[in-house]
């Protein structure tokens, strides 16, 4: 079990996978409308759902998380960097994929630590790094 | 939690690499890691103080040189953040599968 942790966080990213019972474009809205989308982030969202927009989630408790869309193909995938004040920033990429039973969706959550001074996109998910922690589990 | 530096220690691949000899092969002085590895004792020695500085080693005397060993400790972090956010998307695939159950 704690090794299962080390090797998830080796790429430093979490991945989540679910079958909803709706079509992809019923689920869409659920992503891109901001009511809609707060319901389930559980609290209040502004979003501008295109490349560039903006997004803004307000909490029940925590606090706000604000950042930027990076990523739209209706029906299909949004993708958004976002970050609290005194967190770290992220990526959040959403896929909907068509199934029989309604709509995979797969929500992956990533580490950015490359916007810390002096830190390369190279450094996530490659050897050295998970070799450390195959060596510390 | 901030891991900020935590990555900052691990951004250098050499410095990676040092750590990682450490994990794997046990506690070690600089002289003795330098003799592994195309490195200088000094390079090592900035290293090793940087990870230090991390938490990610333990320092104990030995004799004139220093022995430094892997602590994993700082490492837990960057687990535990991948759990809770993991725990939030959880929480919230259960919130829009419920609605979506609804309608």
């Amino acid at each position: 079990m704690h090794e299962e942790s080390f090797q998830e966080s080796a790429g430093a990213a979490v991945e989540r996978s679910v079958t909803l019972p709706a079509d992809p474009d019923a689920v869409w809205e659920h992503l891109t409308d901001g009511t809609l989308l707060g319901e389930w982030l559980e609290g209040t969202v502004e979003i501008s759902p295109r490349r560039g927009g903006s997004i803004a989630l307000t909490p029940e408790t925590g606090p706000v998380s604000w950042g930027t869309v990076e990523e739209v193909v209706p029906g299909r995938r949004i993708q958004w960097s976002w970050r609290t004040d005194d967190g770290l920033p992220t990526m959040v990429e959403v896929d909907l994929e068509s199934v029989e039973t309604g709509t995979l969706l797969t929500v992956r959550e990533t580490l950015l630590p490359w916007t810390i001074t002096g830190l390369q996109p190279q450094w996530l998910g490659n050897g050295p790094l998970e070799a450390l922690l195959s060596a510390a589990a | 939690m901030d891991p900020h530096p935590l990555f900052a220690a691990l951004a250098d691949p050499t410095r990676l690499e040092v750590l990682t000899r450490l994990a794997r092969e046990g506690p070690a002085t600089a002289t003795e890691i330098s003799s592994t590895m195309p490195i200088s004792r000094q390079a090592v020695t900035k290293h090793l103080a940087a990870l230090d500085a991390a938490g990610l080693v333990e320092r104990h005397q030995s004799g004139r040189e220093v022995r430094y060993t892997f602590d994993p400790g700082p490492l837990d972090d960057v687990v535990r953040w991948a759990e809770g956010v993991g725990d939030a998307w959880d929480r919230r695939l259960r919130r829009l599968q419920q609605s979506l159950d609804q309608s």
